[in-house]
């Protein structure tokens, strides 16, 4: 952290490519033992199931199919809005016959930013494939929530909006899916 | 109090993502202009990964994987550089995490339909923390290039792919690590979708003899820069407005 001038650039992206899981999830594919676990099987390791929420939900290209390549990575406070190093993080693929990710994880609390702005409950999305060649971020809302007064969703002025929002499917159950592209195209973040 | 903010990323020195030239680009890449907003904790801050995850051999992609202690095939390198933000402080504690092909260019991976051999002793996969002063290595071996389906049948150069986290989720880079004098690098689509010289220069990893000629490996260097984040204060705002 630092008020001086930068004075280097950040490095370039590239492409994740279709063999991340290699890198990233190792055990997820037949490498196995090589690392214990892979990381962000669980944002939140002391959790019990019954006080978690499921958010399920696919990543469609522009033909409206489903991938099964992509990597998903979440990043959120806790239920009282609080965020910790060592939880909140996940990281998860899409199933490949269902094509469905699910993230299992707390409801996020509001929380109060740097700048004294109230946010409303959401977790940090970024999504890694094969033919992006940048990771795209945006944010995972819900239906429900009071959202009018949120410091970003108050600034969007576009009916995809809704895109950023996760449907209530019932209690404790939420569907978000991912348009990468077309006239529902999600609404990605240059966070 | 005070304000912090991650510095705006500079989309001039980044990879185009909508570039139909890289083909599985053409019905992923989003066609709409991102949101800018002000960053947030969800942005700055980020999970940070613990010493005790890491394996004493995680870094040794030649050993990690072998069996009987047999060597994987192609010549050893020693990949290494520093972390950093744009401000050029040292990141300590920053994840690195590492995938690549083998020596014949084949990846560990079922998806992977080039007909070139699987290595038994190799996995191709490595990752690592920086140390206080942001440093960090790997050994391996050399990747092979490899074809792949683009415009027709193209060779990628030789690359690592690259995952790196650092403080915040703001500062979260995926990139590939190429290297000097690769013939292959002037027509790779992937490449060549960041327009400005200088930043498609700053993923080449530079040979560094002086190491290579002591060690009976070559090395690489390949330094990685992250986002560096502002801190402002304000001495009359008050909280909350
Ligand atoms: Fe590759």
């Amino acid at each position: 952290m630092n008020t001086s001038k930068e004075n280097l650039d950040e490095t370039p992206f590239q492409t994740a490519g279709p063999f991340l899981h290699i890198g990233c999830m190792p055990n997820a594919i037949k490498i196995k033992k090589l690392y214990q676990n892979d990381l962000g099987e669980k944002p939140f390791k002391n959790k019990n199931e019954n006080e978690l929420i499921t958010i399920e939900g696919s990543v469609f290209d522009g033909n409206g199919i489903a991938l099964d390549d992509v990597m998903l990575e979440t990043w959120q406070c806790d239920e009282k809005g609080e965020f910790k190093e060592d939880s909140g993080f996940a990281r998860f693929i899409p199933n490949n016959l269902t094509k469905k990710f699910v993230l299992k994880t707390v409801k996020p609390g509001t929380f109060k930013d740097f700048d004294g702005k109230i946010h409303s409950p959401h977790i940090s999305l970024s999504i890694s494939s094969r033919g992006l060649n940048m990771t795209l971020n945006t944010r995972i809302y819900f239906e429900g929530d009071e959202l009018k007064n949120d410091p970003l969703l108050s600034i969007i002025n576009n009916s995809n909006v809704n895109s950023l929002i996760a449907k209530k499917i019932k209690k404790g159950s939420y569907l978000f899916n991912i348009l990468l592209q077309g006239e529902k195209e999600t609404i990605f973040l240059d966070i | 109090m005070n304000v912090k903010s991650l510095i705006r990323r500079n989309y001039n020195k980044q990879p185009k993502v909508d570039f139909p030239n890289y083909k599985s680009s053409i019905f992923r890449a989003p066609k709409n202009k991102k949101i800018s907003f002000s960053s947030s904790d969800s942005e700055i801050l980020g999970p940070i990964f613990n010493k005790s995850i890491i394996g004493e051999l995680d870094n040794n992609l030649t050993l990690n994987f072998s069996k009987n202690n047999n060597s994987p095939l192609g010549h050893k390198i020693i990949v290494y550089g520093t972390v950093s933000d744009q401000f050029t402080n040292p990141i300590e504690g920053a994840l690195i995490e590492i995938w690549q092909a083998n020596s014949a260019g084949k990846y560990l991976h079922d998806n992977d339909k080039n007909s070139a051999p699987i290595d038994p002793n190799f996995a191709g996969c490595g990752r690592c923390l920086t140390t206080s002063t942001g440093y960090y290595e790997f050994l391996t071996i050399q990747p092979g290039p490899y074809p792949y389906p683009n415009r027709g049948i193209e060779w990628r150069p030789m690359h690592i792919h690259f995952s790196v986290f650092g403080k915040s989720f703001g500062q979260r880079l995926i990139t590939q690590m190429y290297f000097e004098g690769d013939p292959l690098l002037k027509n790779c689509p992937m490449v060549n979708s960041i327009a400005d010289e200088k930043a498609k220069k700053s993923l080449i990893g530079a040979l560094d003899t002086s190491r290579s000629n002591t060690q009976n490996l070559l090395a690489y260097k390949f330094n990685i820069v992250l986002r560096g984040i502002k801190q402002t204060y304000f001495e009359n705002r008050r909280e909350g407005l």
